[in-house]
């Protein structure tokens, strides 16, 4: 089933004062089928962020479609954005963007509190997100005093405690060290086993080998794309690898 | 780098941090404006001549010098605020090769630009306010016809400049100091260092609750106006006290039990407000506590100065029931030798004559007055009793039957006084003033020194002036002839020795037209005192006391109070909302992030300016309403504050009070609703 469906978008920015125009987005297409996990790859100033920002309703496009679940997010009107995303969308930023005066547990639930839920359904389901995510014993503590790796992996469980048809995550290991970036990327690769659609950027190969598939966008087009297939994670590697070698060096 | 670089750079910078400058910059001016004005009020001869008293000037030095004080505080305030937020920048400076003795330069043009303008604006503000306040003042203190003017005099314009350039150049020490250690690498890191929730300080919390309520039960239990002096600072402290302890642990005592609560914590509303706030107070719990201090002192300067202005004629009136009096005696030593009424009448009606004013009538008054310590029902002279209370102490004016009769007194109190009928052991009792809480009761007898007397009538008003200061209880009797009266001379006589109690005898004049002679003024007391001196040429003393020289005085007193309390009530409370202001922006800067992750996070905009506004509002009414609380509970004390500057209407106290918190109110909510608008732009 086709969860996310994104069709000719484009995105041009106009400088201020109304003089140059940049066209981060020149026409991407491409669907994402539910349970699937993709990686996006670029370069800088590829237009990868716009994107992330398009599909999170933070920013509209100048045209083309974004349809999730059946849902047209043009259709969504502006005060309605917020709950939409809360609803259907989790995500995990590069920063973990924690808020320093929530305990994690607090952190966590943020999203549901916002969701008005019921402190029941809310612990029941903090409880099976901190299991899934090995966080338990440090629910009750603050942000500044737990590790980046477990910051992030607090920020994964605020996302995916409301059941998100969409995980969206911005280079999540990029404020990682190794060991943690492992933990992380086998957390996402565990979720998505459990059935959960995920959309990360990146640009980390050994982020983007977890994947299933890897789009690669390059001037604000999608450039290419790889299947995993059968392969396992020191294959999808080396593709990968590979491909940006290929892309860098203008094929 | 040539000079016009770093003019260029300083100049740049206060251009692009106006939300910073210009409230800087308009809040030094108004200082300058009140300290130019009180300074100059202070020296102006003209006012000074047009006033005609000693008052004004010395309360206008001493407000002067307030006004300085709080400029040091706030102008040092202020500047390290600023230095505080531009802090990364001047680090960005440094990093990219600006040595730290230019940002320095930069910093010193930055303040001077900055000083220069304030003081120019200033200088404009107080001259043209001068005028107004001269005005004012005059009008306050009614004195006739002199004009509003401007003053211009060198030293009252540069001796303020020299201040402030004093304060400014201090503050820029401060600022040069902070740069100089000013480590670029901890600015530009970013780190975010967490802060620790804050605990709940439970020794705090009750050493507040106790203070809090010590200072309150003072204030709700003091019985006299002499005791209200002594323990009004112990009150006042305690308070101070209690409010800070209970800003510090009471608001992380009360968040921290909200959250416990999981139905109301976990409530979109409710969560981010409430974890806010308790990181926010922890910072902010003193800043919060002075503004309610501030706020509370506002409040009582300007009710207590607006109702004791108010109350002044009330007042004049009770102490006041004919215009003149006079007493004399011949021999100043031991006050025996009593200059015949006769002569003090002959004296005042030629003195009425010759300054064309008539005489309604006059009354002659033998009175004796006498301290005692009231105790159950009983008159005690001091001697006999060891071990007393401020409030005990009672001056009785005694009077006999016969001159109560012929004391005709204000005709709207009484027209015609009945004959008592009093027997030589009854008497006729007043309470003219008391200091203590016993204005209800009346007792059926009293006993002076061992002699007991039945109170055959119980008088609601007493004819003779009081003129006390209203320290001490007055009461007034009236014996039914000389005879008791001289027992009771006697006895007080043996009781003090030397310190004893004399007759008086005193004329109270009543004229027919009260401001014909009231526009004569100090001629009338002057020329009076003349026909004393020659016709006594050998010397003697008199006591004369007229009801337009007391009023003059009274109003020069309270008028300049009323200045004061108003121009210093208008400087704490433009103090207030500095704080309040630049809080309100440093902690801006400060929330932007959390909301924008909230937002991220799905939060919706409405919901973010809810919160936004539920956290102001705690923060921005919280010391409102405990300064309101505070000044309820004041009340008391300083209405027994006030019965001693003779100002005993309380319902004009009430609404003086009612109306200055509701003013302060509403120009608190219009700040309020200022600074939230900035805020907001900065969060969002």
């Amino acid at each position: 089933m086709e969860i996310l469906k994104v069709t000719d978008l484009k995105k041009t920015y106009t400088s201020r004062l109304g003089g140059a125009q940049v066209q981060a987005l020149k026409g991407v297409t491409f669907s994402v089928e539910s349970g699937e996990y993709v990686a996006i790859m670029g370069e800088s100033g590829s237009g990868k962020t716009t994107l992330l920002n398009i599909l999170a309703a933070l920013d509209k496009p100048t045209s083309g479609s974004v349809v999730l679940d059946g849902m047209d997010l043009s259709a969504v009107k502006e005060s309605a954005r917020a709950a939409f995303r809360r609803r259907n969308l989790g995500f995990v930023f590069q920063e973990f963007d924690l808020l320093d005066t929530f305990s994690i547990m607090d952190n966590i639930l943020l999203p549901m509190v916002l969701g008005r839920a019921g402190v029941k359904e809310m612990e029941a389901k903090l409880a099976s997100a901190a299991e899934a995510l090995g966080i338990t014993p440090i629910l009750n503590k603050y942000p500044y005093e737990v590790s980046g790796g477990q910051k992030q992996r607090a920020a994964a469980a605020r996302a995916i405690i409301t059941e998100p048809k969409l995980l969206l995550a911005d280079e999540p290991t990029g404020a990682l060290d190794s060991q943690s970036s492992a933990e992380l990327l086998s957390v996402f690769s565990r979720l998505n086993a459990g059935g959960q659609t995920i959309l990360m950027v990146t640009h980390s190969v050994d982020a983007a080998s977890h994947a299933g598939r890897v789009l690669f966008i390059r001037d604000g087009v999608v450039f290419h794309q790889l299947y995993r297939g059968g392969s396992a994670n020191e294959e999808m590697y080396r593709k990968i690898s590979d491909t940006l070698t290929m892309l860098r060096t203008g094929r | 780098m040539s000079k016009g670089f770093y003019t260029k750079i300083a100049a740049d910078n206060v251009k692009k941090n106006y939300r910073l400058y210009v409230p800087r910059i308009l809040a030094e001016a108004g200082l300058f404006a009140s300290f130019y004005i009180l300074f100059t009020l202070a020296l102006d001869k003209r006012l000074g001549e047009a006033v005609g008293g000693s008052v004004l000037p010395t309360l206008m030095g001493m407000g002067t010098f307030i006004i300085g004080f709080l400029s040091l505080i706030l102008i040092l305030y202020v500047n390290s605020f600023l230095m505080k937020q531009r802090k990364r920048e001047y680090g960005l400076y440094n990093v990219l090769g600006m040595e730290k003795r230019h940002i320095v330069k930069v910093l010193f043009f930055e303040s001077l630009i900055a000083s220069a303008v304030s003081i120019a604006i200033g200088v404009v503000f107080g001259m043209l306010f001068y005028k107004l306040s001269s005005l004012l003042i005059c009008r306050l203190l009614r004195s006739g016809a002199v004009p509003g003017f401007y003053y211009l005099s060198a030293p009252t314009v540069l001796f303020p400049m020299l201040v402030f350039v004093g304060l400014d150049l201090l503050a820029f020490l401060a600022g040069a100091v902070s740069i100089l250690r000013l480590k670029p690498v901890e600015l530009l890191s970013g780190a975010r260092t967490g802060e620790k929730e804050p605990r709940t300080r439970w020794a705090l919390l009750v050493l507040g609750v106790l203070s809090l309520g010590a200072g309150y039960y003072i204030s709700l239990t003091v019985k006299s106006p002499l005791a209200a002096i002594f323990l009004f600072f112990a009150a006042v402290l305690l308070v101070m006290v209690g409010t800070y302890f209970l800003y510090v642990s009471g608001s992380a005592f009360v968040l921290k039990t909200l959250k416990k609560n999981k139905r109301f914590y976990y409530d979109p509303k409710h969560m981010p407000a409430v974890s806010g706030l308790l990181f926010r107070m922890k910072k902010n719990a003193v800043g919060l506590a002075s503004i309610a201090i501030l706020a509370t002192g506002v409040l009582v300067m300007i009710s207590t100065t607006v109702s004791l202005y108010g109350g002044v004629k009330d007042t004049m009136e009770t102490n006041y029931p004919q215009q003149l009096y006079l007493s004399a005696f011949i021999n100043d030593k031991d006050r025996t030798q009593r200059v015949p009424v006769e002569d003090l009448k002959a004296i005042v009606s030629e003195t009425a004559a010759q300054m064309g004013v008539e005489i309604d009538h006059v009354d002659s008054e033998k009175l004796l007055i006498v301290s005692y310590l009231m105790r159950d029902n009983r008159l005690l002279t001091m001697k006999e009793t060891d071990g007393w209370k401020a409030e005990e102490i009672t001056n009785v004016i005694y009077i006999t039957e016969d001159t109560y009769k012929n004391i005709r007194g204000v005709a709207s109190v009484i027209s015609e006084p009945k004959g008592l009928g009093l027997k030589k052991d009854e008497i006729a009792f007043c309470r003219i003033s008391t200091m203590m809480n016993d204005v209800g009761s009346q007792p059926g007898s009293i006993t002076i020194n061992t002699r007991e007397y039945r109170i055959k009538e119980h008088l609601a008003y007493f004819p003779i002036a009081s003129n006390t200061s209203g320290i001490v209880s007055v009461v007034g009797i009236v014996v039914s002839d000389d005879d008791v009266l001289n027992d009771i001379y006697t006895a007080q006589k043996e009781a003090y020795g030397e310190h004893a109690s004399e007759f008086a005898d005193r004329i109270g004049v009543t004229f027919a037209d009260e401001a014909a002679v009231s526009s004569v003024g100090a001629d009338f007391n002057n020329t009076v005192a003349e026909k004393l001196k020659a016709r006594y040429p050998d010397g003697l003393s008199y006591d004369l006391d007229t009801k337009w020289e007391s009023l003059k005085n009274v109003l020069e007193l309270y008028g300049t109070f009323l200045f004061l309390g108003m121009l210093l009530g208008a400087v704490c409370l433009f103090a207030t909302i500095l704080i309040i202001y630049y809080k309100q922006i440093s902690e801006g800067y400060e929330d932007r992030r959390r909301f924008q992750i909230m937002q991220k996070i799905g939060m919706e905009e409405k919901a973010v300016k809810r919160t936004i506004g539920s956290q102001l509002v705690m923060q921005f009414f919280l010391p409102l309403i405990t300064a309101g609380i505070h000044t309820a509970f004041a009340f008391p004390i300083l209405l027994k504050l006030l019965k001693m500057l003779m100002l005993t209407n309380t319902a004009l106290f009430v609404v003086c009070s009612l109306a200055a918190f509701a003013v302060f109110a509403l120009v608190y909510a219009a700040v309020y609703l200022l600074t939230a608008r900035t805020y907001y732009r900065i969060v969002h």
